[in-house]
């Protein structure tokens, strides 16, 4: 952590302010350029070939058509990679670069079409015959667990000694502290339910894609909107046997990420394919293919909690089967992550938490905003909810009973875990904004809920700045900026340490034969990690400034010192850009300042290592309930963030809005729907359905607490997934308050919310035919 | 000239229509096979790759250009049909403004309505429509003016704000 | 595919009976276009008739009715001051279709001459007893709009055929009506059920039907009501949705859509009945 001293932070003149986005002129001109956007005058089309189910035998693949079409340069399936057909992945290396005589999930591509025109490719494409035979498949947690179930995968390829080889149970985590079954008899009351979270998927805007341009030397250069640049360039190496070197990743600005564009999926393949055709080939995706591609985990919790008569818990126990997938993708490391702070933020003698990755045939599951804590959270904060009506107290009583303060531990046993926060401060927070215990209009209901996310365990970030001759400065860092805004906070950090001008200051990222190692953009690590490596760059350049000076002038270096944009000698303060062109002297040059950020793990911990800091959020709602419709007008929205330092509130605030109305998108209408195949019914933008700008409710408030106690730069701490932790749990509980009845299934559609008012009228959404 | 049945459906690129039609004030001329969108006209024959692709079926308002004088999702009309048409993009809305940016462009800046910026295009489009059919927009009437257009990113309330700060500089303008 | 701009409409229904089974008008294309990218519609040629000179106008106006032509936009249907003071249950449909994007291009005719039973401004027309006339090669016949939907995507407009003009009466005075509409989200999104009521003047009620079967329905007419009496409400309700046969599909469950055509069918009767005495702001009452 670095040492931030209060007189130190009044001396920043950009930090804590709300500087307008990096690159945001580009934006919103239009020049800014994404995947799709890059020209590749000679690059050739690709189009894909899947089948319209999800879990089949692929007996042949017959080519010839499609080859006698115009324009086709190649057709590609299984046969024609190297064999056997290599396979990718994190923590399991599962996923082939194209079907391999099986299909697993619907949407997974049996061959590639390559052609001069994108129309060429997609009439190619159609062209291709498949041979396949459909097979029974597992499309929920219920089919996927029965005894006798299709397996998934198929045991000879797990590990021998793997104790869930024959089912379809991949990873399994284990939590537990306490003794929860001594504990039930201490109890004043126990409630036990079940919960369900559904599959949603990321929609971001720009549904991406890849293109692989073979270079002169053999190598290979891919432009993919990813996360993750170095992973890519390690997977593509690995597949293809090309050397890192060989191997360089462009990653463009993602459109729009939240998790989605992190691991590998499709670029192995377009990797072969250029390498096979010598040619640039290029595959944008479509909306449809993307939701293919990328989806979170469903859940299913099973919770029984119990507490004491003044609403304290006692014990919680819960057992969540996450649905991840028909490969393993993150999405291990979803649920144990998931798991671990399912619990909650709160002070729990005895609990346990079993939780299962649970393959099917569906599309792989990935990290999403939220990496597995919403899904539990909506279930633990459901059962404070259940606890609360049972002993006659409210939301805000028993979470002010509960909640663990500063420094105490939330998680126990050998690798136990605190409160790193006030959170306290962000539950009454919320609870004043949101007006909670006055009068409500008929009709309406209030809810509460908080949530907690690790946020990363270990990593490494590194950054390169130059601080140029006139003043300029080039920041070099491997965060991707997909939104978030990551670049601003740089060209802010620069600013203020180096007093450089914003506009003479360039972040460089995305591409990794000039920017140096980054682990990856994910869990919200950005600020912290990179923020550190950029501090700590800024902060080396201002003392070779200091030694250089002294050596050029023959002042002693002890009566040199540095702060923030300047040199302090004995005759006075100089800028740094005044100090160091006198340290230069005639011949110039710049100056150059490195920063690591790394931290280690620890080993034996459940999750690789402690969390760096934690991510806090308060969520509640005033919900008012058409009960004729079941349609759910929001009145009022509040969401509190425990944030550290807001280096700059506007993108707080924009992180903060923008993750509410994402969660209640799969609280109230987002979800993937299949058919007895596995086939996505809503696949596309018409019948998948996210928040538009009317379904944002009618007042949305945002609130950081700052205390500047987290260990990113000045304080700060990752924010932007902390909102959509607890959605869920406090649109619920606002529903349940209204109505009251609780609602265990999300997402909460004016059909559920009508049915759970109408118990008798039971009939399945989506049973019969469409109209 | 009534065209004949010699086509398949599937023949692509068989037939050309040219097309002629002012993009951001200047004439442009293209030839694109009749299936071609307006989208993709606009994006792969002119370069002009401002107007974003996501939904490409109208659903999310990323491909939102200006058809004489009234917005369109260019995904749902073919380029054929801009034969004499004027069109503006998010590349022709600030052109000849100082910074290259319009008095909307900045006041999204100025609202941090820009996350990653995928959308912005489109919803650029669609409030400077909404701005001059509505100088003085109501939140209500910005959210229902602006509803086909998705932000994933879910800037919506700043977008709301740029849009309010927009109608305010035009008016004292 | 190809692309025909023809000039006036014997050319236009000349070169769709060229081709009568592939080819298919464009007017908006917020409905072919999506098609033709799902490949549900296969055309080997669009006529736009954008450019016909001699079309039927998009909206005229005179004592007993107005007519639409193909080229009139919900947009233009909007808009209109007659139309806003006579049919406000059309002009609350059509300002329901997509976003304003879409309204500016998507028309009113083909939104009936799709032939989609979720269509939003086919309810209100037939409620309206509107009428279409279908103009081909061989002439021109008129049909009410109530006896033009057949079953899901076919109509009487026949291949070759296109549909001209849309004649809706003036409402009797005294009259008024509303459209109500249930959805999965606020924004932008098709219909999971609709209703569109005209109340007369006497009282005596009729709605039409969307989503709520195989095609638009119509419902009633039913006698008038003491519209205070829930239970005589609640009968007539019934009545009205006599020829309800709905379904479950993605976007509703056969309960919940049956339930909510109740819902909206009182909702949409009580607030036009009460629109004749008491003009919101949308109309005036029909005189
Ligand atoms: C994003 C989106 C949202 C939508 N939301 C709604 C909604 O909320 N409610 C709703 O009801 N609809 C909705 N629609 C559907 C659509 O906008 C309407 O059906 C529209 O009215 C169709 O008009 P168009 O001019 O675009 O038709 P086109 O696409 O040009 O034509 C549609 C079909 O009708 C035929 N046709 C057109 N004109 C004639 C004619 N004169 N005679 C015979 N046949 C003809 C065409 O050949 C074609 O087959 C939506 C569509 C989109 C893309
Ligand atoms: S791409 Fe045109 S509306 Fe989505
Ligand atoms: S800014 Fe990312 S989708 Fe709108």
């Amino acid at each position: 952590m670095i040492e931030q001293h209060g007189s130190e932070r009044e001396a920043l003149r950009t930090v804590g302010a709300p500087i307008r986005r990096y690159g945001g002129a580009a934006r919103v001109s239009g020049q800014q350029d994404f995947l799709a956007d890059l020209p590749f005058p000679d690059a050739a089309a690709v189009a894909l070939v899947t089948l319209p189910v999800a879990c089949a035998t692929v007996t042949g693949i017959d080519g010839k058509r499609a080859m006698e079409m115009p324009g086709v340069i190649a057709v590609v399936s299984a046969a024609d990679l190297p064999q056997p057909v290599p396979r990718f992945g994190i923590s399991h290396q599962d996923r082939p670069v194209l079907a391999d005589g099986e299909v697993l999930f619907h949407g997974e591509p049996v061959a590639a079409v390559v052609a001069e025109t994108l129309d060429q490719a997609e009439a190619g494409a159609r062209e291709v015959e498949v041979a396949f035979e459909e097979r029974p498949g597992v499309y929920n947690v219920d089919q996927a667990l029965a005894t006798g179930a299709p397996l998934v995968r198929d045991p000879s390829r797990r590990p021998e000694d793997d104790e869930n080889r024959d089912s379809n149970v991949l990873e399994t985590a284990l939590y537990e502290w306490g003794d929860t079954t001594a504990a039930a008899g201490e109890a004043a009351v126990i409630v036990e339910n079940t919960y369900t979270f559904p599959m949603v998927t990321h929609f971001p805007i720009e549904p991406g894609g890849t293109v692989a341009v073979p270079t002169d030397a053999g190598g290979l250069d891919i432009y993919s909107p990813v996360q993750h640049p170095y992973l890519l360039q390690r997977t593509i190496a690995t597949v293809t046997g090309l050397p890192l070197s060989q191997v360089r990743v462009f990653a463009p600005d993602p459109g729009g990420g939240f998790g989605g564009k992190q691991t590998p999926r499709l670029e192995p393949l377009l990797a072969f394919l250029a390498l096979q055709t010598g040619r640039p080939c290029r595959l944008v995706l479509s909306l449809e293919q993307t939701f293919q591609m990328m989806r979170r985990a469903a859940c299913r919790v099973k919770a029984r909690t119990g507490f004491a008569d003044d609403g304290a818990l006692i014990f919680h126990e819960l057992h969540c089967d996450f649905l991840i997938g028909a490969y393993a993708d993150v999405a291990p490391r979803v649920m144990t992550k998931g798991s671990y702070v399912g619990a909650g933020p709160y002070r729990i003698p005895h609990a346990r938490t079993a939780s299962r990755a649970v393959m099917s045939n569906t599309t792989p599951s990935t990290a999403f905003r939220g990496f597995g804590a919403p899904q539990v959270a909506w279930a633990t904060e459901s059962q404070l909810d259940a606890g609360a009506r049972a002993l006659g107290l409210d939301g805000l009583q028993i979470r002010r009973r509960n909640l663990v303060n500063v420094g105490e531990a939330f998680f126990r046993g050998p690798y136990e875990a605190t409160a790193d926060g006030h959170w306290h401060e962000a539950l009454e927070k919320a609870a004043e904004l949101i007006g909670w215990g006055q009068p409500l209009a008929p009709g309406r209901g209030r809810g509460i809920a908080v949530a907690i996310k690790p946020g990363a365990t270990s990593g490494l970030s590194q950054s390169l700045v130059r601080f140029l001759a006139d003043g300029s400065a080039i920041a070099y860092a491997g965060t991707s900026d997909m939104g978030q805004g990551a670049r601003t906070l740089w060209q802010q950090i620069l600013a203020d340490e180096l007093g450089s001008p914003l506009d003479k200051i360039r972040v460089v990222s995305g591409d990794t034969g000039v920017v140096p190692f980054d682990l990856q953009t994910s869990a919200s690590r950005s600020t912290v990690f990179m923020g550190n490596a950029v501090l700590e760059a800024c902060r080396d350049i201002r003392k070779r400034v200091l030694a250089l000076f002294a050596e050029s002038t023959g002042v002693d270096e002890a009566m040199l010192s540095e702060a923030p944009g300047v040199l302090i000698t004995p005759d006075g303060e100089l800028s740094l850009l005044e100090a160091s062109r006198i340290a230069l002297g005639a011949l110039g040059g710049e100056f150059v300042g490195q920063g690591t950020a790394r931290m280690r793990g620890r080993k034996g911990h459940p999750l690789g290592g402690d969390a760096a800091f934690y991510e806090f959020n308060c969520t509640a709602i005033e919900v008012e309930v058409d009960v004729e419709t079941g349609e759910l007008l929001l009145h009022r929205h509040v969401s509190v963030s425990d944030v550290g330092t807001e280096l700059n509130p506007i993108q707080v605030t924009s992180q903060d809005e923008g993750a509410s109305i994402m969660g209640l998108g799969h609280s109230q209408m987002e979800q993937l729907l299949l058919d007895d195949h596995g086939v996505i019914r809503n696949l596309g933008a018409l019948d998948y359905r996210i928040p538009t700008f009317k379904d944002v409710p009618v007042e949305l408030i945002t609130h950081g607490i700052e205390n500047h106690d987290g260990p990113g730069p000045y304080g700060s701490k990752g924010i932007s997934e902390g909102a959509l932790l607890c959605t869920a749990g406090a649109l619920g509980s606002a529903v349940s308050d209204a109505i009251g009845i609780p609602i265990r299934d999300l997402p909460l559609t004016p059909e559920r919310v009508w049915t759970a008012l109408h118990p008798d009228a039971a009939d399945h959404p989506g049973g019969e035919e469409p109209a | 000239m009534i065209p004949t049945e010699d086509q398949s459906a599937d023949e692509v690129g068989a037939d050309l229509v040219v097309v002629t039609c002012s993009v951001n004030g200047e004439s442009a001329r293209v030839s694109v096979p009749p299936h071609r969108t307006l989208m993709d006209a606009l994006r792969n024959e002119l370069g002009l790759t401002g107007t974003k692709t996501c939904c490409a079926e109208g659903e999310c308002g990323a491909c939102t250009v200006i058809v004489d004088g009234a917005t369109v999702n260019s995904c749902l009309m073919l380029a054929a049909e801009a034969e004499g048409c004027d069109i503006l993009t998010v590349e022709g809305l600030g052109a000849g403004e100082p910074g290259g940016l319009c008095d909307l462009q900045e006041s999204f800046l100025e609202a941090g309505a820009v996350q990653c910026g995928f959308c912005i295009p489109g919803q650029v489009m669609a409030a400077e429509y909404l701005l001059r059919t509505n100088p003085d927009p109501s939140v209500d009437e910005i959210r229902e003016g602006m509803s086909g257009n998705l932000c994933r990113c879910a800037g919506y309330q700043r977008i709301v704000a740029a849009v309010e700060l927009t109608a305010r500089k035009r008016a004292t303008r | 595919m190809r692309y025909y701009r023809p000039a006036t409409t014997a050319q236009a229904v000349a070169a769709l009976a060229s081709q009568p089974h592939t080819s298919r008008i464009l007017v908006g294309g917020t409905d072919l276009l999506v098609a033709v990218r799902h490949r549900s519609a296969q055309p080997t040629l669009v006529v736009d008739i954008k450019g016909v000179r001699d079309l039927t106008a998009p909206i005229s106006v005179d004592e007993q009715g107005i007519t639409f032509g193909p080229t009139a936009t919900m947009g233009d249907v909007i808009a209109h001051p007659t139309v806003r003071e006579w049919f406000p249950a059309l002009v609350e449909a059509a300002g329901l279709v997509g976003s304003v994007a879409i309204r500016n291009r998507a028309s009113l005719i083909a939104n009936s001459a799709n032939g989609s039973p979720a269509a939003d401004t086919s309810p209100p027309l037939v409620s309206f007893n509107a009428s279409v006339t279908i103009t081909s090669v061989s002439g021109e016949r008129t049909s009410l709009l109530r006896e033009f939907f057949l079953a899901p995507r076919r109509t009487l407009c026949e291949p070759g055929e296109m549909v001209t003009s849309l004649r809706v009466p003036r409402p009797s005075p005294g009259s008024s009506s509303a459209f109500e509409r249930m959805t999965r989200r606020r924004g932008v999104d098709l219909a999971t059920c609709s209703v569109g009521a005209v109340v007369d003047a006497d009282g005596a009620m009729t709605v039409g039907l969307g989503a709520l079967g195989p095609t638009t329905l119509l419902g009633g007419p039913v006698a008038p009501i003491d519209l205070t009496s829930q239970e005589q409400l609640e009968r007539a309700v019934d009545a009205l949705l006599a020829p309800a046969t709905p379904i479950g599909d993605i976007r509703a469950g056969k309960a919940y859509r049956t339930a909510m055509a109740r819902v909206l069918a009182r909702r949409a009767v009580l607030r036009a009945a009460a629109r004749r005495t008491d003009p919101d702001r949308l109309t005036g009452r029909s005189s």
